[in-house]
């Protein structure tokens, strides 16, 4: 006898042993589980976690077998064929690979899966799923997974963070989580994420996505970290606001801000600082007026019982892009921008509401300036790029038509107390509303260029009347 | 004839040749065309045409004033001449303001091959303020430039030879605009 033939010996003699060994617990009721597929059931042995799964598929009909050319136990079902390994968490579907939750062992019977890997990784390809019945389970057609969620990625980089915004094909359970190694991933627990790539991906901390089986993962620049995320079911998309994680001594650093409660009403009231904003010929600046009202506004919102957060408490200069990334940081429920109008022509008056206008993604406008936007990303000064600032709208398009629905709602209030014609609401980009991932409107209260209404604006009553007018139009969009 | 003897004679009636031409001076001789003085190409003036441009008014809209003024089928010249028109001001109905409000022209025209136009102004006042000047500048001569030449696209406007993020803190004027006839008033 040759050294091959005694190793042969010994391996079989080995394999004996822990049949006979398996063979005992399945005796065993509690350490069984039943499957019933059509109307035929088997009870097979389990270990802990894991059960015999190569009975459960020939009980189906499907042919199953470890491949000794392949290395791989090999489950063939009409044209589908699906590899998997002992050890391995990796799942070869029809060529191709799938990371599963956790990996098969081996068993006396050959193979033993969990149950989940038997739903998700076996079952799920072969158009099956599993029911629970008493004392274990019934594989019904039809699989778990056989609507994959269509995901459109768009970043919007501001001076501190970025809101990555994922638009989802259809309603999802979501999570997303900082891995100990400190990658972002963002795991699909009903569904398998495409990422659509037809939309051009840019972001200065978002290198790279990349979806995998159940998660899509996020490639990050070095030191960003999530800060914060969440899911907003009207369409469905995850919001996921990316940051320097650690506080480092930066000349302008990150106001990591974690939203405990209710998403507030963001308010932004307009310039500060040393930008005045538009002055009255007494001397009233636009500046004053509107953070007078923006108090008055958050007091009567707080008063009715919703929690406002201010994007300045005082006369401080702050860039437009972080009014909007705060606005996002907070999760705002609504961004309503406050302003008081300027005009070269003095008898120009009226109050007027704006929202973002996407017509610079118009999406032949954009497909044409793609290439050339690309080109002059790189030479782009400042920190937006061009291609920036398409990937900004995206964000405020998925919330255009709520933000429509803000902006009639906050005019049709100040119509209705300012006795004004209605001057209707407009649209066009303004800097402030774009990149804001809620319903998001700018207001101009008046002109402080008109002398009657300049004078009229500086009266507390009216101050107090115009919060009012924007607070009940708040009220009408958020009770729509 | 074999075609050694052809080809010996061509030898020889080019060395002829060659030789005539060397000894008439060599080189070539500077060619002068003399046209007939009735076929001289004469510049034709551009053929007058309707235009459009836009003025705020004192509802705080953009108003058409129609202006009929020889205009030329190149976008660039096209672009120069509605600037050239804006610039000059509103005429015809004198309760319209002007489109630019300071002393402003036109430094220079640039369009692309995407058909974005850019319109280089001189630098504003920093005493510009209000949304409404931002807007009713910018939509006024966007627009007035789009309605009037078909094969621009979008417009951007630089002020004294710089990109601008916004004027007066508003309006996004880093990128090219499109038409937004939202400022225009209805008729
Ligand atoms: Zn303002």
């Amino acid at each position: 006898m040759g050294f091959q033939d005694l190793k042969r010996l010994l391996q079989l003699v080995l394999i004996a042993l822990i049949i006979g060994a398996g063979l005992l617990p399945a005796q065993d009721l509690d350490r069984t589980i039943e499957f019933q597929f059509g109307g035929r059931a088997i009870v097979v042995p389990r270990f802990g976690p894991r059960f015999e799964v190569l009975p459960v598929l020939e009980l189906m009909g499907a042919e199953a077998g470890y491949s000794p050319a392949a290395g791989t136990f090999i489950v063939v079902w009409g044209e589908r064929s699906i590899q998997f390994a002992i050890d391995h968490k990796m799942v070869l579907i029809d060529g191709t690979l799938q990371e599963a939750r956790d990996a098969p062992a081996a068993s006396p019977g050959g193979v033993a899966v969990s149950l989940t890997f038997l739903d998700r990784s076996l079952l799920s390809p072969m158009d099956h799923h599993l029911e629970p019945i008493p004392g274990g389970y019934r594989i019904v057609p039809g699989a778990r997974f056989a609507d994959p969620v269509t995901v459109r990625p768009a970043a919007a980089d501001f001076g501190a963070t970025t809101t990555l915004l994922l638009s989802l094909s259809r309603p999802a359970e979501v999570l997303v989580e900082e891995t100990p190694a400190g990658a972002v991933v963002v795991r699909f627990e009903d569904a398998s994420p495409q990422l659509d790539s037809t939309v051009p991906f840019r972001s200065r901390r978002v290198h790279s996505l990349t979806s995998r089986n159940q998660t899509i993962e996020l490639a990050l620049a070095s030191g960003v970290g999530l800060l914060s995320w969440h899911v907003v079911e009207d369409p469905p998309r995850v919001i996921v606001e990316l940051g320097i994680a650690s506080p480092t001594p930066t000349p302008a650093p990150v106001q990591v801000v974690r939203r405990t409660g209710p998403r507030p009403i963001v308010i932004d009231p307009g310039h500060g600082g040393d930008d005045v904003g538009a002055r009255s010929a007494d001397g009233l600046m636009e500046k004053d007026l509107v953070l007078g009202i923006a108090h008055r506004l958050k007091r009567v919102l707080e008063a009715r019982g919703h929690p406002v957060r201010l994007t300045r408490e005082d006369d401080v200069h702050r860039a437009l892009t972080d009014r909007t990334a705060l606005a996002n940081r907070l999760e705002a429920r609504v961004f309503i921008s406050l302003h008081a109008n300027a005009s070269t022509v003095a008898s120009v008056s009226g109050a007027e509401t704006y929202y973002m206008s996407l017509d610079q993604s118009s999406t032949d406008a954009e497909a044409a300036a793609t290439a050339d936007l690309e080109n002059r990303a790189g030479a782009a000064s400042g920190e937006r790029s061009p291609l920036d600032l398409i990937l900004w709208d995206l964000a405020q398009a998925e919330v255009l038509n709520e933000s429509a629905d803000l902006a009639l709602a906050l005019q049709g209030r100040l119509n209705a107390l300012l006795g004004l014609r209605d001057r209707g609401v407009k649209q066009a980009p303004f800097v402030v509303l774009t990149g804001a991932t809620m319903p998001a409107a700018l207001v101009e209260v008046g002109f402080l260029s008109n002398p009657s209404q300049a004078s009229l604006l500086a009266q507390p009553t009216r101050q107090q009347e115009l919060a009012e007018a924007i607070a009940d139009g708040v009220e009408d969009f958020v009770r729509r | 004839m074999s075609w050694r003897v052809a080809l010996i004679a061509l030898a020889v009636v080019a060395a002829v040749a060659l030789l005539a031409w060397l000894l008439h001076g060599g080189g070539p001789q500077p060619v002068q065309q003399v046209l007939p003085s009735e076929e001289l190409p004469t510049p034709t003036p551009a053929p007058e045409q309707r235009i459009v441009l836009l003025f705020p008014g004192g509802d705080g809209l953009l108003h058409p004033e129609l202006r009929t003024v020889p205009f030329p089928k190149e976008p660039h010249a096209r672009i120069r001449v509605v600037m050239r028109e804006l610039l000059a001001g509103p005429a015809a109905t004198p309760r319209l303001a002007p489109v630019i409000p300071y002393e402003a022209e036109l430094n220079a025209v640039f369009v692309d091959s995407d058909g974005n136009a850019f319109i280089d102004l001189t630098a504003p006042p920093d005493s510009l303020q209000g949304s409404s000047t931002e807007l009713l500048l910018a939509y006024g001569v966007v627009d007035s430039i789009l309605l009037n030449c078909p094969t621009i696209s979008a417009v951007q406007i630089l002020f004294g030879g710089h990109e601008v993020g916004t004027l007066t803190g508003h309006l996004d004027l880093s990128k090219p605009l499109v038409l937004n006839k939202r400022f225009i008033a209805a008729s």
